[in-house]
């Protein structure tokens, strides 16, 4: 008798869906620890360094959060369009946060490493 | 905020459409805080487009406004988020009505500030209805077991109310110091 294990694709994506959710403000704060950027730039700086997907409409409502949390700051700045951009950058709380994330996120990817082996 | 001007009519009338449903879902928001919504997402439709060929501008605005999702799903959780920070800057009722209705389900911190918030208003109509009638208006004690405050039609048989003309000054006190509490539990949510 064969049984063929197939994956149970409906729960890895669930599991991804929620890994991806509760990574992107660590992704966000990696990237923005680099230089300002700006809300568009941010989601295409997002789509190169990963392959997640950011829906766009989440993402603003996360940075409007970690603002609100004091983690980043934004200003917006003027462009010869008229059409102003609004950049963001981290503030020096944001930087103490995001160190100290590393090293949580550091810990857990190494006790993961040890459970895979 | 300086509208996006597109070669394609068909490409205008989608963006018209979409800040209009944007301007519905945001109308409840402060000037100022509509006006910071707006430009963001316009800001990023500008920067999506502006470099593309007249050709694919539906396409591509399309595609951008379908990432950026329905205003109405979307944009609920900022205007909550703003609508909570006007209320604790003004504690006007009127937009803590309004940031209470966004964010009743949002935790039980909400539902707490809720009751509590209702608790001021019946304190507050306590207070108005002593004045017109006194008599059936205040704290009332009696036999055994009867210990209640409020309005009552017909008193109870056997029970005096405690507390006489001080009533209203202590629903006011009570007022001030539930609206106190509701204060700080406000700003606590709004961390």
């Amino acid at each position: 008798m064969y049984y063929i294990c197939r994956m149970n694709t409906e729960f890895v994506q669930n599991w991804f869906s929620q890994v991806k959710k509760g990574t992107l403000s660590y992704i966000i704060l990696n990237i923005l620890n680099e230089k300002e950027y700006y809300g568009y730039e941010l989601v295409q700086e997002i789509k190169a360094h990963t392959t997640i997907d950011v829906a766009e409409g989440t993402l603003y409502p996360l940075l409007n959060r970690l603002k609100t949390d004091g983690i980043v700051e934004s200003k917006w700045v003027e462009q010869e369009s008229g059409i102003p951009r609004k950049y963001y950058t981290l503030t020096t709380s944001g930087k103490a946060t995001l160190n100290e994330m590393k090293k949580m996120w550091s810990a857990l990817g190494n006790a993961i490493n040890k459970i895979e082996k | 905020m300086k509208r996006i001007i597109f070669t394609s009519t068909t490409a205008q009338k989608i963006y018209d459409d979409y800040f209009a449903r944007v301007n519905r879902c945001i109308g409840i928001l402060a000037a100022n805080d509509q006006q910071e919504v707006l430009m963001e997402l316009n800001s990023h439709i500008y920067e999506a487009t502006h470099t593309v060929h007249p050709d694919n501008e539906i396409e591509i605005l399309v595609d951008v406004l379908e990432k950026l999702g329905a205003p109405e799903v979307v944009l609920q959780p900022v205007v909550a988020q703003k609508k909570v920070r006007q209320a604790t800057r003004s504690f006007n009722p009127k937009h803590v009505l309004q940031a209470l209705y966004l964010n009743i389900f949002n935790g039980v911190g909400y539902f707490i500030f809720a009751i509590i918030y209702l608790f001021i208003l019946c304190f507050g109509f306590l207070a108005i209805v002593k004045m017109i009638a006194p008599r059936h208006t205040g704290l009332f004690i009696g036999g055994e077991h009867l210990f209640a405050m409020g309005y009552f039609t017909h008193r109870p048989s056997g029970s005096f109310e405690l507390l006489g003309d001080w009533f209203i000054a202590t629903v006011i006190l009570l007022m001030g110091i539930f609206y106190y509490f509701n204060t700080l539990l406000l700003r606590l949510l709004k961390r």
